[in-house]
């Protein structure tokens, strides 16, 4: 073995330029393939914390008459079915030890009315208790202006990123009740505009379900604009509303507890004579004003024993440290039995955002085989070549009792040290390239970027497994490539090599 | 007591559609120990006759036997096997490894033997004090003169203890002083270790070295001539 490494070796040295170009694309292709592994990994542990730690928890249940399993960025139009039986899954998770905690919650589209545009604009809502939020995701957001809801209290929480939008599609700075102006949070060009800016501290909003025609116009007044911890311009699609004015919004409520809240002012309009017809368009009787809400809907609210019986869209879990996702989800969905409910995991919930790792590692991967590919041709050409300029010199050595194992083994071992020199060396400049990639404290406000970052700033990271990874690559492509040289080369004869004289 | 036996070797080489008979039915035998000289002009025979001897060509027809094996129905591990154990070769153009040192060039079939280093090192060192090269032993081959190389070849052939030594033409790529000191050599080696040497030539002047000639003509062996 000695001797073979000891011929490869000088045979490398030999013949410097070859092994050079050979070495080149060996060591670009490992640092490329360890440099977007740990880009890859970086992405998806940090899209894994921020989601879970930040937004649905680690498993999600929803209703098992809910085709798709995402519920996050789910496409317009298409709605959540509610989730009816939340008291019986509230005993059934509070039971599992291996569930940490849970929030109920309703996440919808609602469309976003104003007088002055005809073409409505949309935006998520994510009805919460949120004393409960806060529990759960004690770190997710902060009130950058405003206050957090109070327990019970009427509220909406518009993100920075939902508030730019809105800016740009209505020309409407929202500000929260009795709040001012902030000029370092105004968007550029509503800075530009600063003197002509439209302000409102309250937005109309209409819930979108399908299935249900009784949706309800809400005027929110803004309590505060939040801003997300990390994925922001994703999660900032998302506007909070307390659950009861969600479930207003959405018309989730049965025509018992409708005709309980008809209030006093629409009673007397059903009462109107005919001839009053104007009276129907005018005042604010076609949008309710969460502030005017009927006395009975105000007294559920404080009254948790109400909300827990009314519907949800989901329920966001987070399991307790080091629980087995698997493990877990199999074990709830049998506890789940016969609640109307399923459950799935955090990146099925999340929809394409959970499995862009696996899309973009997919794509990288079969980039760098491509690499190694192009890798492949070379080292094959360039070793083939060799192996026919050396025909003396291995008609020779199988002349003196070399085997054919031996010249084989001569040719593996060349591959095998271009490869571990360069490769390794690849290798280890991507380790290093991932490592100070974080101290450069890169941050982007790109949507894209922000994903491909898993988070606002780019922290690549690697795994042993992504670096096992590349190694294997490496060991294919070695081996692969050392193939057809070394069967050109054990088919020389001792009869070649004297011939060739 | 007989090392070679051969028995109506015939070999023919096809050059497009036609066969170019080498040999043509070469019956020969050859005693332990001897120091052979096989002669005749150009293409009537010698290198192939050496080649098949030491198994890196095939016989058409005929037998071949070196030592108690018979060549001709071999497997390429146990022909392998033959030219390690038993046979040295001494090539016309030397064929030394380019990126191995005198030193490791001599102890190169050594260690494809699986002898350990330390053995393999002992035996090189004896040999390369007897071609005289000791003060050569790190040098590549490309730093060593045409004689030199020879005689690193003679070493390597010899390293191995084999039962035959063959060397095609081995002084014709050097002048006659360098060539006679190879013979010399060579001649000693046979004396010292009582290895058989043959070797082939065109050359008049190598024969006063020999001990039995054998001259070979049209891919026929013809009577052999007396020595001076």
């Amino acid at each position: 073995m000695k001797l073979i490494f000891t011929i490869a070796w000088r045979n490398i040295l030999r013949h410097k330029g070859k092994s050079l170009v050979i070495g080149v694309i060996l060591f670009t292709g490992a640092f490329l393939m360890t440099v977007g592994n740990g880009v890859i990994s970086g992405m998806a542990a940090g899209i894994e914390k921020h989601i879970v730690n930040g937004f649905m928890g680690d498993l999600v249940l929803i209703s098992e008459a809910q085709k798709s399993d995402n519920i996050l960025l789910n496409l317009m139009g298409s709605s959540i079915e509610p989730v009816t039986t939340y008291k019986q899954i509230k005993e059934v998770l509070a039971a599992q030890p291996y569930v940490k905690r849970f929030l109920p919650v309703g996440k919808n589209l609602a469309m976003v009315l104003d007088e002055s545009t005809s073409a409505p604009g949309y935006a998520y809502l994510l009805g919460v208790d949120f004393a409960e939020y806060r529990k759960m995701f004690p770190e997710s957001f902060t009130v950058i202006e405003g206050s957090y809801p109070a327990p019970g209290q009427r509220a909406l929480l518009i993100p920075t990123f939902a508030r730019d939008e809105f800016y740009d599609f209505y020309n409407i700075w929202f500000l929260p009740e009795g709040g001012q102006v902030v000029k370092e949070n105004l968007k550029k060009e509503a800075l530009a505009n600063f003197a002509t800016l439209n302000l409102s501290t309250n937005v109309v909003m209409m819930g979108m379900t399908s299935g249900i025609n009784t949706t309800t116009d809400i005027r929110f007044p803004v309590t505060g604009i939040n801003k997300f911890g990390a994925l922001n311009q994703i999660f900032g699609h998302f506007c909070l509303v307390d659950i009861e004015s969600y479930r207003e919004c959405l018309g989730y409520f049965t025509a018992a507890d409708m005709a309980a809240q008809v209030p006093k002012e629409e009673k007397e309009l059903l009462g109107l004579e005919g001839g009053d017809l104007d009276s129907l368009f005018g005042g604010e009787m076609m949008v309710s004003d969460v502030k005017k809400a009927p006395k009975l809907k105000a007294a559920a609210l404080n009254e948790p024993k109400l909300s827990e019986d009314g519907v949800y869209n989901a329920v966001f879990i987070k399991l307790n440290d080091g629980e087995d996702y698997g493990a877990s989800l199999k074990k709830l969905n049998k506890a789940l039995a016969g609640t109307g409910v399923r459950a799935v995991t955090w990146n099925k919930a999340s929809g394409p955002m959970g499995g862009m790792a696996l899309i973009i590692k997919s794509a990288l991967f079969i980039f760098v085989m491509l690499l190694f590919c192009v890798a492949v041709i070379i080292i094959v050409n360039t070793l083939t070549m060799s192996a026919l300029e050396r025909s003396s010199e291995i008609g020779m050595m199988r002349a003196v009792g070399a085997h054919k194992t031996f010249i084989a083994g001569m040719f593996l071992g060349e591959t095998a040290i271009l490869s571990s020199v360069f490769g390794g060396a690849g290798i280890l400049s991507g380790i290093v390239a991932v490592r100070l990639i974080p101290l450069l404290r890169i941050t982007t406000q790109n949507d894209m970027l922000q994903l491909l970052y898993g988070g606002n700033f780019f922290n690549p990271l690697l795994s042993l497994g992504d670096v096992g990874l590349t190694a294997v690559q490496l060991l294919f492509v070695t081996v692969v490539a050392a193939l057809y040289p070394m069967r050109v080369a054990v088919q020389i004869t001792p009869l070649d090599a004297i011939s060739r004289d | 007591m007989d090392i070679i036996e051969i028995k109506g070797l015939r070999k023919d080489y096809p050059l497009g559609d036609t066969i170019v008979p080498a040999l043509r039915g070469v019956d020969l035998t050859v005693a332990e120990g001897d120091f052979m000289s096989i002669i005749g002009p150009s293409g009537s025979g010698k290198t192939t006759l050496l080649n098949v001897i030491g198994c890196i060509d095939f016989a058409t027809a005929g037998s071949v036997k070196v030592g108690e094996h018979e060549i001709t129905s071999l497997t390429d591990r146990q022909i392998t096997e033959i030219r390690l154990n038993k046979i040295g070769f001494i090539f016309q153009t030397f064929n030394l490894i380019p990126v191995l040192n005198v030193i490791e060039n001599i102890e190169f079939p050594l260690l494809l033997m699986k002898k350990s280093a330390a053995e393999a090192r002992k035996r090189a060192d004896k040999l390369i004090e007897e071609v005289g090269l000791k003060e050569y032993a790190v040098h590549r081959p490309a730093e060593l003169s045409g004689g030199q190389r020879q005689r690193v070849a003679i070493a390597r052939a010899l390293v191995t203890n084999p039962d035959i030594i063959l060397a095609d033409e081995p002084t014709a790529n050097l002048d006659s002083v360098t060539g006679a000191s190879i013979l010399e050599l060579m001649r000693r080696m046979n004396e010292i270790e009582k290895t058989t040497f043959i070797f082939s030539t065109h050359d008049a002047n190598v024969l006063k070295y020999a001990r039995r000639i054998v001259k070979i003509k049209d891919g026929l062996i013809e009577k052999e001539p007396a020595l001076a």
